[in-house]
């Protein structure tokens, strides 16, 4: 039952202007984090935080840096479209008729949620890969060495890279599904979503520094890095773990028990 | 249509619905015979939505009991696969076509995607099923609310407001539709304010008032109950006052009629002979007499006390509908 709710799920994401909008528009950002990575590097050495330099680029973890300075505009989205899609129901009144062909509520939700993570997952897999192709020319444009790229130090960093970017993403679209089913608004969830994880959660951990290890937002972004200087990479992964189980727990549960009025 | 009806399709016993202090669904027993063509009418905010949300699963009953096709009301899923809904407006993703939609419909609800053709040549959309829903016209979102509905080949259809927005021809092709459905052995559960339709379509009612039923049964029963009326013409219009006074004099309760033309005494037809020999005696010669029965709209303000403002005018609409 949860696949026929993930199938038609789908039935709506596979639409071209959503599908190939996002997947290309993504692509295009990740790969543009590479163009701006490869054309201001230079021989200067790099400081925390900044561009890496050349020599940073033909380690083997060379491909990774833009991956990671990614991580906020894919989790952005995967959190916009997943409150789009739930919130949308409620705004559209569609979810009455989801509900009576599938009146078992958290079969129902499992199905979207789960259609809405491969989407974001397919989604950033393919801009990574792209990202890769577009540091592979710039790499030989630069006449950066990529040899280390595709050691078996290289390929493992990639691996974990591109599995924590996929954690993060997910942790990305749990908070959108819980935020579009609270609020049942798209544009106020979207809104609100967008505002508390790119300015309110800037504004607060830069007020009160020791808050970054517990604003949901912020560890994603860790998780999705690998790891930051205040914030470690397991801090990350166990506190929004325990965030995003409680979050699904209770979704599922107002999601199963609220009157449907829309 | 059946005219044997074996058991209840919708039956329920105190249904109740409360938000917060406010009970909008109050102790609502209903019982709908299985293959029949019910009308569920009441008032503006009387709970006919609520309820079929009960029905239906959306909303969860304050207290009661009941039973939905034999299936648990509070097991919606023991029921609603047989099941087909149009609830308020029809809703579906503006984006997708009309077959898109109820490829996702009836891919959610694991029914087979052959019957897609089939519902949408049914409401007469076949044509026009790959255009985009947001391009559709009020009467073909309509149409595509019922296709979707009929898409589980439903023993009960539940129908909320489904001529609302449609032209007069729409109405008829939905009335029309409706009556071949229900030619099937399909139960149909049609709430609308249009009294006109449920009048032409409907072989049950049931007439709620703040959330409270005040009458079900059969719409013949419901008319037989509600009497008739004589409704007599004097040969000329300025007779009017003094023939209404003559037949108050005999006993009767008699007024000039809204079109100033007549007079309309409230009794049975049995008394015809009367009034005639009452008007006769009077020295004033009828040019028409004849019994009216009274309209499905006469007892509706009757029976839920509503004779003024927004439900009346919408009642009247719907007779010119």
């Amino acid at each position: 039952m949860i696949l026929a709710a993930y199938r038609s799920e789908w039935i709506k994401l596979r639409r071209p202007t959503l599908l190939y909008g996002t997947y290309a528009g993504l692509a295009t950002a990740a790969s543009l984090f590479a163009v701006l990575m490869f054309s201001q590097a230079n021989n200067q050495p790099s400081g925390p935080g900044g561009l890496p330099n050349l020599a940073d680029l033909a380690k083997p973890n060379g491909l990774v840096h833009g991956l990671n300075r990614a991580v906020i505009l894919l989790g952005v989205v995967a959190f916009g479209l997943a409150a789009a899609q739930i919130a949308g129901e409620y705004g559209l009144g569609t979810l009455r008729q989801l509900l009576v062909r599938q009146p078992r509520r958290p079969v129902l939700l499992a199905g979207k949620y789960l259609a809405v993570i491969t989407f974001m997952v397919g989604a950033v897999l393919f801009a990574s890969v792209v990202a890769m192709g577009v540091s592979l020319v710039l790499a030989q444009a630069r006449h950066i060495p990529t040899a280390a790229w595709f050691s078996s130090t290289g390929i493992s960093d990639l691996t974990r890279a591109l599995l924590d970017l996929v954690l993060a993403v997910v942790g990305y679209a749990t908070l959108g599904t819980a935020v579009g089913l609270f609020l049942r608004s798209s544009v106020f969830a979207v809104v609100a979503g967008f505002a508390w994880l790119l300015a309110i959660e800037g504004v607060i951990g830069r007020v009160l520094g020791s808050a970054n290890a517990w604003l949901p937002g912020t560890l994603l972004e860790t998780i999705g890095q690998g790891g930051a200087a205040t914030v470690s990479f397991t801090h990350a992964l166990i506190i929004s773990l325990i965030y995003l189980v409680a979050l699904g727990i209770a979704t599922t549960v107002v999601f199963a028990r609220k009157d449907v009025t829309a | 249509m059946p005219t044997t009806l074996l058991a209840d399709a919708v039956s329920t016993t105190g249904l109740t619905k409360s938000f917060g202090d406010r009970t909008v669904v109050d102790h609502l027993d209903l019982s709908i015979p299985s293959g029949s063509v019910c009308g569920f009418v009441g008032p503006n905010g009387a709970g006919k939505t609520t309820t079929i949300r009960m029905l239906l699963g959306l909303i969860r009953p304050t207290e009661g009991a009941g039973t939905v096709l034999g299936g648990d009301l509070h097991d919606p899923s023991s029921y609603l696969s047989r099941v087909g809904a149009l609830i308020e407006a029809p809703a579906f993703y503006p984006q997708l076509s009309g077959r898109d939609n109820l490829r996702a419909l009836a891919t959610l609800g694991q029914i087979r995607p052959g019957v897609i053709g089939g519902v949408l040549e049914r409401v007469g959309l076949g044509e026009r099923s790959g255009d985009r829903y947001r391009n559709f016209s009020l009467g073909m979102k309509q149409r595509l609310g019922i296709a979707a509905a009929l898409l589980a080949a439903p023993d009960l259809l539940v129908l909320d407001e489904p001529t609302n927005g449609l032209d007069p021809a729409g109405i008829l092709e939905m009335r029309e539709l409706i009556r071949s459905l229900a030619d099937d052995g399909i139960t149909v559960f049609i709430s609308s304010h249009l009294l006109s339709e449920i009048e032409f379509i409907c072989d049950h009612l049931v007439m709620i008032r703040s959330g409270r039923s005040v009458f079900q049964g059969r719409v013949t029963d419901l008319r037989e109950s509600q009497g008739s009326d004589i409704v007599v013409r004097p040969e000329r219009d300025e007779q009017c006052g003094e023939l209404a006074a003559v037949l108050q004099g005999a006993g009767y309760l008699a007024d000039i009629d809204d079109d100033h033309h007549s007079v309309v005494v409230r009794c049975g037809s049995d008394r015809a002979a009367d009034v005639n020999r009452v008007a006769m005696g009077a020295g004033i010669a009828l040019t028409h007499l004849a019994v009216r029965e009274r309209s499905l709209e006469e007892a509706f303000f009757a029976l839920t006390g509503t004779h003024t403002g927004e439900d009346r005018q919408t009642a009247t609409l719907g007779e010119i509908g």
